[in-house]
């Protein structure tokens, strides 16, 4: 049994272009750059900061330098 | 007057709710340069995760006795290598090149001005870091402390204690060995 598309031409080639990855071809004039792209294109992953403040929560509030200077 | 809109958002930054505020700031503003130095150090995502959150941690631990010696940057940069070399030195079997093989790089077969082409940004940082590990340790730790822009060329060279001559000496190399290795990724 034929399915027939019910979206338009135009749509269609929306939804193939949202779903192929995306062409980005860049050239980049140094080295530093292309590490600047990718550092840019890093995010830290949520799990860190989770696991982070998890530990920090069980970790004593740290003492400010004037509170070890007078060794309160 | 409205203010213009800009045409993206930014990204959301990631936020420590359970921190002094002034540490949350620090976590927020440097996080993701550790993170990125982490993961193209070691190369493995699930141990850039562990280092930056043991970091961290250590800052925090460290956050009342800073006094402003260094930047911030600077200081959280110089814990993130401690804890990677230390790291890194516990598998020291999988560090294929040595830095002997300094001369190998300098007749690296590649022009540090010819432009460096990626078709597609998705593939980046797969080809980044098969170029660094192919790198001797060093030259892949300047690579990456120099690409960032709040670093100087005297503040990597007090972080991986040499003169700011050799790194810029180290630099040139490393430019030219890691363009070459790049090439080779396409």
């Amino acid at each position: 049994m034929k399915h027939e598309s019910k979206l338009t031409p135009r749509e269609q080639q929306e939804r193939a272009q949202a779903l192929s990855p995306q062409s980005t071809a860049r050239e980049f004039a140094a080295v530093e750059e292309v590490l600047r792209a990718d550092a840019a294109q890093t995010p830290v992953p949520p799990a860190v900061t989770q696991r982070l403040n998890e530990s920090i929560r069980q970790e004593p509030k740290p003492r400010s330098w004037w509170q070890r200077f007078t060794g309160r | 007057m409205e203010e213009a809109i800009t045409e993206q958002q930014p990204k959301s930054r990631p936020t420590l709710t359970d921190a002094p505020a002034d540490f949350a700031a620090l976590y927020e503003t440097h996080s993701q340069a550790i993170y990125y130095l982490a993961l193209r150090f070691l190369g493995d995502p699930a141990r850039a995760e562990d280092a930056t959150h043991d970091v961290f941690l250590k800052a925090y631990r460290k956050w009342g006795g800073f006094r402003g010696d260094s930047s911030h940057r600077t200081w959280l940069y110089r814990i993130t290598i401690n804890h990677c070399q230390n790291l890194r030195q516990s598998w020291a079997s999988r560090n294929l090149v040595s830095n002997a093989d300094d001369a190998v790089w300098e007749h690296a077969q590649s022009r540090t001005d010819s432009p460096l082409r990626v078709l597609e940004m998705q593939e980046l940082g797969e080809r980044i870091q098969d170029a660094l590990e192919k790198l001797p340790e060093e030259y892949r730790l300047l690579l990456l402390l120099i690409a960032d822009q709040e670093m100087s060329y005297d503040e990597v060279a007090e972080l991986t204690d040499q003169t700011t001559d050799a790194v810029r000496g180290k630099l040139h190399r490393a430019r030219k060995a890691f363009a070459a290795l790049f090439a080779k990724t396409a």
